[in-house]
């Protein structure tokens, strides 16, 4: 494993300022943290399918989907309680994962996403109709069953959240495990020519992809209280987790808890001086700017200034 | 006793095209043995179905006495047969080190996260290859044609094959990095590697193998050593084009 110590030291900064973060920003900062911080988790579970192995999904949402109403339907219309529905919507957002992988087997590149893309949009149309007294039909459902009140624990859940499901799975990504998932977006062929049987390795992207977005579907649907199909199955919501994660830096984990904060703040800042979908308009102008000069995100460009300082302090 | 690689009665039809018809030979361990004819002969193809990249329509391939024709290219590999490709086909994002570390992995998800990574293997075959100490932490892309053949042949060799198979190593090369990668073959022949060999450049191969098989249109026409495999008309026709 490849573990410095400066990247300790700085997941234990992370760590340690957003512990004590609500001792210093407001309450509405704070409720904006907490989205960034979902959204963070939904791109770090993009990042580890797509962003390593190439396989591109842009129908994230329908795993994301799988989590929330699952947890949803079995606490509101079953009493059960979350202590299970949560893992069993992680669970089924696995299954749902085996299921989106399938066409992995035969189709790649843009073939592959607009596959995704169809699994999202089947889902959309799924929880309409099929057991509308379920699901809620096209208004989705509201009064779902909270985990915490006041925005200071809302997030600390969410922090406890991405803390531990950031750090995991970039400790599972420098073990040879993320180094073969890269390889296979490198180049497929020259994975399995090099003896490593490519669909199970695929296979083990493809479920811990789903567990990530399994447990953040679950917990954010109880955090917000409601679900709104239109909103989920939403393909700007897919636009929103693929640039978080590209923007900040795809297959590094970090670059997309930094993408997420990056695009959350951004809007929310932009907000009271352009109110309306003009805000878009400058977020997809500093993403076509950063795309074009730096390919590799803001994580590459915080890594450069970071060598570029151990470098002063040498000489 | 068995020989280590026996193809028998090799064909395989792309639709109404016969790619590789009929083609048997073995390969006894510790053999080196060319594989030639001209552009478009199927040798490329007979080294895929060996591989299991590409089916066999019919005919059977052993390694070491054992059934490998069903097999998919990563249990091949791992029963010990690896090739090399006529375009090397590096992991470009990652260091000289990191593409051999895919090579020497385990095909295990468990050990693969618990398992430690074996830095000092990792060298050893690096620099056992002719790669300078100062290329290993480089990208493939800042290396030469010559240095990309090696780190293809490490890579390979990090899988612990018994049987190399070899696709058009002189493909792009200068005379220097000929004369190397040729020393390298030699000196793992002399460590007792099998190799099947493809190349166009006949005379940097002559020296590399014991024996030569000729094939023309997917069809075995000579076998032989070298020289005889040479000197048969109907691969001296095949190589002008009759």
């Amino acid at each position: 494993m490849n573990i410095r110590w400066y990247h300790l030291a700085l997941w234990t900064a992370f760590i340690v300022g957003m512990f004590f973060l609500p001792q210093l920003v407001s309450k509405g900062t704070l409720r904006t943290i907490i989205f960034a911080n979902y959204l963070a988790i939904f791109a770090i579970s993009w990042d580890v399918l797509s962003g390593r192995t190439g396989y591109v999904s842009f129908g994230h949402p329908f795993l994301i989907g799988l989590g929330a109403y699952t947890t949803a339907i079995l606490t509101k219309r079953f009493d059960v309680p979350v202590e299970i529905s949560i893992p069993a919507a992680v669970l089924v957002t696995m299954v749902g994962g085996s299921l989106l992988f399938l066409p992995a087997l035969r189709v790649r590149g843009s073939y592959f996403a607009l596959v995704t893309l169809a699994f999202m949009e089947l889902m959309y149309q799924l929880v309409q109709v099929i057991r509308p007294d379920l699901t809620g039909g096209t208004r989705g459902m509201s009064g779902i069953q909270t985990l915490t009140r006041g925005a200071v624990n809302g997030y600390y859940l969410s922090f406890g959240l991405i803390a531990s499901l950031g750090f995991g799975m970039w400790l599972l990504m420098k073990t040879r495990l993320g180094t073969a998932l890269s390889a296979i977006g490198m180049n497929e062929e020259a994975v399995r020519g090099s003896g490593l049987n490519t669909t199970k390795l695929k296979l083990a992207a493809f479920m811990l992809s789903a567990f990530v977005a399994g447990l953040g579907g679950a917990f954010y649907v109880h955090y917000l209280g409601s679900i709104a199909p239109r909103a989920l199955f939403d393909i700007n919501f897919v636009f929103t987790i693929i640039v978080a994660a590209i923007l900040g830096g795809a297959s590094t984990i970090i670059g997309p808890i930094f993408g997420a904060f990056f695009l959350t703040f951004l809007l929310e800042y932009l907000r009271p001086y352009l109110p309306g979908a003009e805000r878009y308009f400058i977020y997809g102008g500093i993403a076509l700017v950063l795309y074009m000069f730096e390919p590799k995100g803001l994580h590459h460009v915080l890594q450069m200034a970071l060598s570029a300082i151990k470098g002063k302090s040498r000489s | 006793m068995t020989s280590l690689l026996t193809v028998s009665n090799l064909v395989k039809k792309f639709g109404g095209l016969t790619a590789t018809n009929d083609v048997s030979f073995t390969v006894e361990k510790g053999d080196s043995l060319a594989l030639i004819g001209p552009n478009g002969a199927g040798k490329t193809t007979i080294f895929s179905q060996i591989m299991g990249e590409v089916r066999q329509t019919s005919g059977t391939i052993h390694l070491a006495g054992r059934d490998i024709g069903g097999m998919s290219t990563a249990a091949r590999i791992r029963h010990g047969i690896s090739r090399t490709y006529q375009v090397p086909r590096p992991f470009s994002d990652m260091t000289v080190l990191e593409n051999i570390r895919v090579g020497l992995m385990p095909d295990n998800l468990t050990q693969m996260v618990f398992g430690r990574v074996d830095h000092d293997r990792e060298e050893a075959l690096a620099l056992s290859v002719g790669l300078a100490p100062q290329d290993l932490h480089r990208s493939p892309s800042e290396l030469s044609m010559g240095d990309l053949r090696k780190l293809e042949m490490a890579r390979t060799m990090a899988t612990n094959p018994n049987v190399m198979l070899l696709d058009e190593v002189f493909a792009g090369l200068t005379v220097g990095e000929i004369a190397q990668i040729s020393e390298l073959i030699q000196s793992m022949r002399r460590e007792g590697m099998t190799f099947l060999i493809v190349s166009h450049d006949l005379k940097a191969l002559e020296p590399l193998v014991d024996r030569a098989i000729a094939i023309n249109q997917g069809q075995k026409i000579a076998e032989g050593s070298f020289s005889e495999v040479m000197d048969n008309e109907a691969v001296v026709a095949s190589y002008l084009g009759g």
